[in-house]
């Protein structure tokens, strides 16, 4: 377990120039609302964790800052830039690259070529060999020397994890976006995706991380936001947040306290 | 080899326009979009020549540009208004499209030459010059098969979200798939109403909707090379069984089937099977042994063992 002391508790205004930051971020579906006003702002080199139920507006909150779902009020920044106008397609070129809920991998393409799919267009213009030794090297921080030329489905479900990983990171992003990156893994996958992150975080790499699994998110994150109905309901260093009283009611239940 | 050309020609002649009849076809199938609509391409390039160069007396190569230019424009405006419609009831409006030209070309009055067709379309192309019409829009084409517009054509076909999550335009490849299938079907059908001299609304029937599918389908629906394999199977192969008979449909049907059920993805796609089991048998041994290796040296690496 890292514990982080010199982390601050969020408001408006940070005392550290966050990567991502999203202003009053509403998202509504007709009368419901999945993002309802949420504001906060990443720390940088941080992991940073969105903890909540089924259907707490987690994904929707991720698909508003990768731009893949329409706004209905707020701003999402970027380094300080509002990009909330900006095309989904453009949001790699930002900088911020992202896992998705379920694997979604080329089926009939080999590992290496699945990875060098990200930096086609993201790393458009920059020289064959620079693009090429992104992509080695993503292959190497992931550990999937050896399995280049395999195709995903030759490939357990924890290596497929790690291939969307490698091609998140091969576009060199400044800010990773994880969806449930160890739904479905068992226990052994699962310490192993946290090591990863981990030692993605070591390099310096920002990550926020949508999860439910509560042993997974204290261990991993450096800094954790609950929701709950499309709104934040806490936020804090992770042991503080999962023995919030709120955060155990509204998501943990008598199972979670376990953990807390 | 003069005798050989003398023979076949016709048949040659055949192979070459299905050729690029079935790569107008593939090209909007590789990024998932299933359209009949290059019949339809065929048949406006086929009498746009026709009327160029029987009616109004255009040089023959000047009728084959112009064609092949209208193809496209027409395949992209129709792209425009259908392109946002999901498999079958894309499938269905492109069937339509191609039926309809048909009509339109029994109907036509003399523009068209009603169910006769026209005739006396004469230009000084011959069977050579098509062989390398066609290698040029093989090369051109076989560009897209490699490298980053391959990987882009992939992942528009089997994810389109993953594929705009990467920053591909993912409707702007689509209506260029239109427009680069009609190009490419008016100009086979631009060749082949030159080769034959004429052209009628019974050739450009449903009949060649469903020869053209099952090329693609029996050749390969990934590659040129899928197209060409294809062609050439379908049209040399009642030559070559003729010595049946009367026999000779049912073989035919038979074969067709049989090719259906025991090649999926074609031909092209058992090969290249066959060729990455090879290479995946090679990799997946040296990952053992190198799990072996770790385990025999009692080292517990970061998990990079498992998944084989």
């Amino acid at each position: 377990m890292v514990t982080v002391s010199d982390l601050q508790t969020g408001s408006t205004t940070y005392n550290f120039e966050p990567v991502l930051e999203c202003r009053d971020v509403s998202v509504y579906y007709g009368g419901i609302r999945a993002v309802d006003g949420i504001s906060l702002g990443l720390r940088p080199g941080k992991i940073s964790g969105i903890l909540g139920p089924n259907g707490s507006g987690k994904s929707t909150l991720l698909g508003a800052v990768t731009r893949m779902v329409k706004l209905t009020r707020g701003d999402v920044l970027f380094e300080g830039n509002d990009y909330s106008s900006v095309r989904s397609g453009d949001v790699i070129k930002l900088g911020i690259a992202r896992t998705f809920q379920t694997v979604r991998l080329l089926p009939d393409r080999s590992v290496f070529d699945n990875i060098i799919l990200s930096t086609d267009i993201a790393c458009h213009g920059q020289p064959k060999e620079v693009v090429e030794g992104y992509v080695r090297s993503a292959i190497e921080r992931t550990g999937l020397e050896g399995y280049e030329l395999l195709r995903p489905t030759e490939l357990s479900y924890g290596v497929q994890r790690r291939v969307e990983i490698a091609r998140a990171i091969a576009v060199q992003p400044k800010l990773l976006l994880l969806d449930e990156p160890t739904a479905g893994m068992n226990r052994t996958e699962r310490a192993e995706i946290g090591l990863l992150l981990r030692s993605l975080q070591s390099e310096g790499l920002t990550q926020l991380f949508v999860e439910h699994d509560v042993a997974m998110m204290v261990e991993t994150c450096d800094y954790l936001y609950a929701m709950n109905f499309g709104s934040l309901i806490a936020e804090g260093l992770p042991e503080d947040v999962v023995r919030d009283p709120a955060v155990q009611e509204a998501y943990l239940g008598k199972h979670g306290r376990k953990h807390a | 080899m003069i005798d050989f050309l003398s023979s076949y020609e016709v048949l040659i002649q055949l192979t070459l326009s299905m050729t690029l009849l079935a790569i107008s076809l593939q090209i909007p199938l590789r990024m998932g979009v299933i359209s009949f609509a290059s019949v339809g391409y065929f048949a406006i390039g086929g009498y746009a020549t026709a009327i160029l160069v029987a009616q109004q007396g255009i040089n023959a190569w000047a009728a084959v540009f112009l064609s092949t230019i209208l193809g496209g424009v027409i395949a992209y405006i129709l792209g425009l208004g259908i392109a946002h419609l999901n498999g079958l009831y894309l499938a269905m409006a492109t069937v339509s499209f191609s039926l309809i030209l048909s009509v339109v070309a029994v109907n036509g009055g003399s523009l068209t030459g009603g169910p006769v067709g026209l005739f006396g379309v004469i230009g000084p192309i011959t069977t050579w010059h098509f062989l390398v019409v066609v290698a040029v829009v093989i090369f051109l084409v076989s560009f897209t098969e490699r490298g980053k517009l391959s990987r882009r054509f992939d992942a528009i076909r089997e994810d389109p979200q993953l594929a705009a999550a990467m920053g591909i335009n993912v409707v702007r490849y689509r209506r260029l798939s239109f427009l680069i299938s009609g190009a490419i079907g008016a100009l086979s059908g631009s060749m082949a109403t030159l080769m034959k001299s004429a052209i009628s609304p019974e050739s450009i029937g449903f009949g060649l909707i469903i020869l053209a599918l099952t090329v693609i389908i029996v050749g390969g629906q990934g590659s040129w090379v899928g197209a060409v394999l294809g062609s050439l199977f379908f049209l040399w192969m009642p030559q070559t069984i003729k010595f049946v008979g009367t026999w000779e449909p049912v073989l035919y049907g038979f074969i067709v089937a049989v090719a259906a059920v025991t090649l999926p993805g074609g031909v092209l796609a058992v090969y290249r099977n066959w060729r990455y089991r090879r290479t995946a048998a090679k990799v997946i041994a040296q990952q053992e042994a190198r799990t072996r290796d770790l385990a025999m040296s009692g080292a517990t690496g970061g998990g990079s063992g498992d998944g084989v």
